[in-house]
């Protein structure tokens, strides 16, 4: 587990590229239970459908744990991401004794500081890979925190909920528990996002640092993409996010201790929060897909890199 | 100052002859003269992850405006008949958002595995003349089913609660508690929708870790046959 977790797992030199780890397994396994935990709250929701009438009360414990599978599956998420973090750095060894072999002193050359345009967008030349961006060092310092925070938002909220669900549909005990759970899971949910965020985050720091130590070992002069507008947004969505989903909770802790007594003014305010804390989620994930496309363009130009040095040796 | 891009092939799926290449490991692969370029699943999430993004944020604004909409209903004591069409509304607006902002994802992923497959062909024609290429592994396979099977389900949720909306007419005790059924077994199966959708970026992100190896070996292997063929 130890391992699994430790993202500067770094293989040692001249380790096989053969050498197969268990991200992936671990990860799968992980979807595969949240999942049957997901299936087994949609049986109990058509069960409960058949009921006359539908009280929210029975729908606290199918909500809470259906939450909880969906969170187990966004770990599942979480330590595929870290074997692809892993397994970045067996790629830099590789390519580096390829290069190596293949480019020899072809590629050494005097490096002058500049900026170049390429057909992925501008890039700064340098004699030695670029230090890590604020951003990349906070990913790397934050990815666990946030997953471990998530985690345990979601077992609180699980337990509340369940709580909830033992009470009287209209009382306000009930309204109560049922909006601190609400609040907790989806800010479980929101921290879960967030640090799978900043996972990609780590896996953009590990292919700049990565290329830049390949090109370095060659002597070759070391280009490295400036941050596309794409990572910026993907930044700026997944502070938002964040802010949203911490905002619901305030939302609910607010409504659970003030209004849980008045059920006009608790629906009032429960009929926006829903809708906020799953815009919150959406929000986290729209950063993560501008975050993908990012690793797409990086990896677009590092093999456009890779090409130019091999056609250095031609 | 520009860098050179160096001639490559297509990136688009094209009819370039391949055979069957046994390896001695665990990977299964064609080899070709030439890189592949992008399979229809790669070529699909190129072109449908921006408009699945955009979509999604579209869907995910109008969900939280119909949110404050029936917030602002159920304040002003309006028809409960009402409160519940847009109950329904909201959570159908939100899970095309939901279904976008997943399948943007999953898209997003594959053209990651297209990048890898077409430039990884790419740097085998310029360095060996010998292209391997993975066949797509089953990882993969999962990945768009899963994403299709989960889209499904939160279509037919969707649909449903647009029509369940439309049936509901007058405020009945009937009506109402029948869109409160409907808002249960509905719940649960965009829930599911969601857990197919999350399963399917599971094996997607799998998929790259498979490649991500097989092309660390593979760079390997190009550079020991390019300097036994000088």
């Amino acid at each position: 587990m130890a391992r699994t977790l430790d993202l500067a797992a770094r293989p040692a030199a001249g380790a096989n590229p053969r050498t197969a780890t268990s991200h992936a397994k671990v990860g799968i396994v992980a979807a595969i239970v949240g999942l049957m935990v997901v299936a087994i709250t949609t049986i109990g929701n058509l069960v409960i459908a058949d009921s006359s009438p539908v009280l929210a009360s029975q729908l606290a414990w199918p909500f809470g744990l259906g939450t909880t599978g969906l969170g187990v599956m966004k770990i599942g998420v979480a330590v595929v991401l870290i074997g692809i973090i892993v397994r970045l750095w067996y790629r830099v060894d590789s390519v580096t004794q390829a290069l190596t072999a293949i480019v020899g002193d072809a590629a050494r050359q005097p490096t002058s500081p500049t900026t170049i345009s390429t057909d992925i967008g501008p890039a700064k030349v340098s004699a030695n890979p670029p230090p890590p961006l604020l951003i990349h060092r906070m990913a790397r310092a934050l990815w666990l925190p946030m997953l471990a925070m998530g985690a345990m938002a979601l077992v609180i909220g699980l337990i509340v909920g369940l709580a909830a669900s033992g009470q009287a549909a209209d009382s306000a005990a009930f309204r109560g528990l049922s909006a601190w759970a609400q609040g907790t899971l989806f800010l479980g949910e929101g921290l879960l996002l967030s640090g799978i965020s900043f996972l990609l985050g780590s896996i953009l720091a590990g292919l700049r640092e990565g290329g830049g130590e390949v090109q370095a070992a060659l002597g070759a002069p070391v280009k490295t993409l400036t941050m596309p507008t794409s990572a910026k947004a993907f930044i700026a969505l997944m502070a938002v996010g964040m802010m949203a989903a911490i905002g619901q909770f305030i939302g609910y802790a607010v409504v659970a201790t003030q209004y849980a007594g008045n059920a006009a003014v608790f629906a009032t305010n429960a009929a926006w929060l829903g809708p906020l804390r799953e815009v919150a989620l959406g929000v986290l994930l729209s950063g993560i897909v501008l975050a993908l496309y990012t690793i797409s363009r990086v990896l677009g130009f590092q093999f456009t890199r890779i090409r130019e040095l091999i056609t250095t040796a031609a | 100052m520009s860098t050179q891009t160096p001639n490559r092939p297509s990136t688009t799926t094209s009819k370039i002859p391949t055979r069957a290449e046994k390896r001695p490991d665990e990977f299964t692969v064609v080899a070709s003269d030439q890189g592949l370029g992008l399979n229809l699943p790669q070529t699909m999430g190129n072109r449908l992850w921006a408009p699945m993004f955009v979509m999604a944020v579209m869907a995910f604004a109008a969900a939280l405006i119909l949110g404050f909409v029936r917030s602002n209903a159920i304040a002003t004591s309006a028809d409960p008949a009402m409160i519940a069409q847009l109950g329904h509304v909201t959570t159908g607006v939100m899970f095309i958002g939901f279904t976008a902002v997943f399948s943007a994802i999953t898209f997003a992923i594959a053209r990651i595995l297209g990048v890898f497959r077409s430039e990884g062909g790419d740097v085998q024609t310029l360095a060996s003349g010998h292209v391997q290429t993975l066949k797509m592994p089953a990882a993969a396979k999962g990945m768009v089913v899963s994403m299709m099977m989960g889209m499904m389900a939160i279509v037919v949720a969707v649909v449903l609660h647009f029509y369940v909306a439309a049936d509901v007419v007058g405020s009945s005790e009937a009506a109402l508690t029948a869109a409160a059924q409907w808002g249960s077994a509905l719940e649960g199966v965009r829930r599911l929708g969601v857990g197919m959708h999350l399963f399917g970026i599971v094996l997607g992100l799998a998929t790259i870790i498979h490649v991500l190896r097989f092309q660390s070996i593979r760079i390997l292997e190009v550079a020991k046959e390019r300097s036994a063929s000088r």
